[in-house]
């Protein structure tokens, strides 16, 4: 399963591995709003992600734009594949997760 | 799982489409041997390859897509006046058109595609490419890296937005703007403005659109063919930039001109293509359609049954709404049956290739004209017509057509011409396939049908006739005569098909000025307007096409015809076959009996019938395996009071009692045109094998009363 959660000491990891694209995007969608909905910090791991598609990268910015309207921390774990960041860039996308502070977020 | 279940969808959908594509490269590349300089052809081509290579891409079919794409590449140099269009490039084309099949058949689960093969494709490819056969005109100078195209680079505006439906399509907008990336430099910019709230997103939907500014010395139609695939899903804006980069715009070597704003495709609409006809149109399986018109069948029996309760019962309410069902289901089913119709073109198209690859392997010069592409057909009819088609022209190929010396020779243009031609004529199509070779020598089939034993050598037979003679079963074997060899090869599968499909084959030749093979073809398989009969117990359904008029007959005409089986039908003498006898029906005929009349391939005859119903929509039933090889009968109906009506086959019935008649004592030959005399000379009476007391009497009365001897005996 490419879309997985792990809930660890107060926080939620979202982990994302492999292709993720539009075969998984109703469980990311699930699993998003499940994870928005209880409490504490949503982490998003992309580090074992080899390539996102458009259906993944609208999710997680509308998960994080809804977090951030509820005052909730979400956030990407770990560092996001270059590649992934290079399709996005080569796409315009210049926001969540390619944002300079998601980068910079180390564990 | 059902996301993987869609994909399986789209990958058939896929299959299926590159298939409807590959026949468009193939009638492009065909038609671009013939016209070498246009360039709206070479766009054609390239348009399909690129299709091919960009949903082969998205759907994973990286071989087929890699391919593909070097054959594009092909084009492209060919569309930018960099490669002109040879004949080595049309036969290279062509061998890779057949790969790329192959690979799709592989991709459908058939057969590995030869990866051998397909690397000597491309190496040749390379070859020719790489030989650049640069032509004179050339517009676009040489030489230059595709990532950046010589000529003037402009700025345009494209914006790009995927329609709800795209990504369940298995479109993938990121290759897209990957592959626009290539065509200069990009700037970019997603719009998210239309993302939802994440509970109200649908995560199988892209919301992103996109903005970008593309500078490239490409054409709008180089960036619309990026994404040709997907341009019934997406909205799709091309414009020009406010300021110009560079210089003005030199002649493009393939610009097509700007087609005004990019319209918006309505959702499920199918590729723009060439032809209008089918700008709004969905696919639907030939299964689900089948299923269709067999439900109708159904409604129309089950109303049947109605319609005879109603009258039954004498309730005018009932009556009236019977008689509306009936309206309707009659509307219901014809127009069931045109959905199933189909223009001709594509089975058409096909043979180009087919006649473009003998013509090499035989050195001849042969075109192929089209004519009547638009005519319709029902698809199970077309499906079948493949095959005949095929033979027909292999034949004439081979054989009708001489070699170009000798056709100057004959005084005759050295290329040779086959055309092929569809048009409606009544309830029927007629298909025919000219020729204008050599013709068929009449002396020399009569010959060869005499020494097989297929007419008696004093036989006198029309010139239809004798070339009927060729599609005999014997006659299709390899060793027949030398001038027309090969003339019967595949003749019987033509005959058999054509047979299958209830159509006739007319053959008319003229020594030295070619052949012209006519297939007549019953425009639906599926429901037929038919007359329902009555003998006995037994009922029968004539086709109502062929059925001429109905007569009476009484005791009394029977004996004024001193016993034989003809009636006089207004000063005609027409002669009649009774289905009581013939069917060997065990029942006392009644004081008054009906002929329908009927016009068949061997002239009038009459069928003779206790009673005639009336008329009725006759949905035709497969009578099954076991019955398939009983030729007078062409298939069965359920009457409205579940009884089963065989559905008769008059030419048949016909020429089966003239063969029954005279088999093993007369040749094939002896038609109507020759019963008819043996009943105004009476010679003397045939000794037959059968002999059922046909000494005593005249000749065409024992010939009837024989059919009923032999009805049983005809399978």
């Amino acid at each position: 399963m490419p879309v997985t959660v792990e809930q660890s000491g107060g926080m939620r990891f979202i982990r994302l591995e492999g292709e993720v694209n539009i075969a998984s995007a109703s469980e990311l969608k699930k699993l998003l709003l499940e994870a928005l909905a209880a409490d504490g910090e949503v982490r998003v791991d992309l580090e074992r992600a080899a390539e996102l598609d458009v259906t993944a990268w609208q999710l997680l910015w509308a998960g994080e734009r809804e977090a951030r309207a509820c005052g909730k921390g979400f956030s990407v774990a770990g560092q996001v594949p270059e590649e992934v960041l290079l399709s996005m860039g080569e796409a315009g996308w210049n926001t969540f997760p390619v944002s300079g502070e998601a980068k910079a977020e180390e564990k | 799982m059902a996301q993987e279940n869609n994909i399986d969808k789209y990958k058939q959908t896929f299959l299926e489409e590159a298939r409807e594509i590959l026949i468009e490269l193939e009638s492009a590349l065909l038609a671009l041997n013939e016209n070498r300089g246009d360039l709206e052809l070479v766009g054609r081509a390239f348009r399909a390859l690129h299709t091919i290579k960009g949903s082969g891409a998205m759907f994973g079919f990286d071989q087929l897509a890699g391919f593909s794409h070097n054959l594009e590449n092909a084009f492209d140099e060919v569309r930018n006046g960099r490669l002109a269009v040879s004949s080595e490039l049309i036969n290279l084309s062509l061998s890779a058109f057949d790969q790329i099949k192959a690979m799709l058949d592989e991709a459908a689960g058939g057969e590995p595609a030869s990866s051998v093969v397909a690397a000597e494709i491309l190496t040749k490819l390379r070859e020719v490419t790489g030989k650049g056969e640069r032509p004179a005109e050339a517009v676009a100078p040489p030489a230059v890296v595709p990532a950046a195209p010589a000529g003037t680079v402009r700025r345009w505006q494209v914006r790009f937005s995927p329609g709800a439906d795209f990504m369940r399509h298995g479109a993938n907008p990121l290759l897209l703007l990957r592959e626009l990336r290539q065509l200069g430099s990009l700037e970019i910019k997603a719009s998210l403005a239309a993302i939802p709230p994440i509970s109200e997103l649908d995560p199988e939907r892209c919301y992103i659109s996109w903005d970008m500014v593309l500078s490239t010395a490409s054409t709008r139609a180089a960036m619309r063919d990026v994404f040709i695939f997907v341009e019934d899903i997406c909205e799709l804006v091309i414009e020009p930039a406010a300021e110009l980069v560079a210089k003005p715009v030199v002649a493009e070597a393939a610009a097509t001109a700007p087609k005004g704003a990019e319209k918006k495709f309505p959702p499920w609409g199918r590729r723009a293509s060439d032809t209008p006809d089918n700008a709004s149109s969905i696919r639907v399986p030939a299964a689900k359609l089948d299923q269709f018109v067999d439900l109708v069948g159904e409604l129309v029996t089950v109303q049947a049954r109605l319609v005879e309760i109603a009258t039954r019962h004498d309730d005018a309410d009932v009556v009236a709404v019977s008689e509306e069902i009936e309206r309707l289901t009659t509307a219901l089913r014809e127009n069931s049956i045109s959905i199933r119709m189909l223009p001709v073109r594509s089975t058409f198209e096909r043979f180009r290739r087919l006649v473009h690859d003998l013509a090499r392997d035989l050195h001849k010069e042969v075109e192929l004209t089209i004519e009547g592409t638009d005519t319709e057909l029902d698809k199970s009819v077309i499906d079948q017509l493949n095959d005949p088609l095929m033979h027909l022209i292999r034949n004439s190929m081979d054989h009708g057509i001489e070699p170009a010396a000798g056709r100057l020779a004959a005084g005759k243009r050295s290329s040779a011409t086959i055309h092929l031609s569809a048009r409606h004529s009544g309830a029927s199509v007629l298909i025919c396939v000219a020729d204008d070779g050599g013709g068929i020598n009449a002396a020399a089939v009569r010959a060869r049908a005499i020494e097989k034993g297929l007419v008696a050598a004093e036989a006198q037979l029309s010139e239809s006739e004798v070339f009927a003679l060729i599609l005999a079963p014997g006659f299709s074997t390899a060793q027949t005569i030398t001038d027309v060899s090969g003339r019967g090869v595949g003749m019987d599968v033509v005959r058999r098909s054509v047979e299958g499909l209830r159509g006739t084959i007319d053959i008319a030749s003229k020594p030295g000025m070619g052949t012209t093979v006519t297939l007549r073809l019953p425009l639906t398989l599926a429901i037929i307007d038919g007359l329902l009969v009555r003998v006995g117990q037994a009922y029968f359904v004539l086709p109502l096409a062929s059925t001429l008029e109905c007569i009476e007959l009484t005791r009394q005409d029977i004996d004024r015809a001193n016993g034989k089986h003809v009636a006089n039908v207004r000063g005609e003498i027409i002669p009649y076959i009774r289905l009581r006898e013939y069917f060997r029906l065990r029942s006392e005929p009644p004081e008054r009996e009906q002929i329908m009349v009927a016009e068949t391939e061997s002239g009038r005859y009459g069928f003779v019938v206790d009673e005639v119903l009336g008329d009725h929509q006759t949905v035709i039933k497969n009578l099954g395996r076991f019955y398939r090889h009983v030729d007078l009968v062409s298939g069965a109906t359920i009457l409205g009071n579940g009884t089963v009506a065989l559905i008769l086959d008059p030419h048949r019935l016909v020429r089966e009692a003239i063969r029954t008649m005279t088999v093993g004592r007369r040749p094939l030959s002896t038609r109507t045109a020759h019963i008819r005399a043996d009943a105004r000379a009476s010679p003397p009476s045939h000794d037959g094998a059968a002999g059922d007391g046909a000494g005593a009497e005249g000749p065409l009365l024992s010939s009837t009363e024989k059919f009923a001897g032999t009805a049983g005996a005809v399978q």
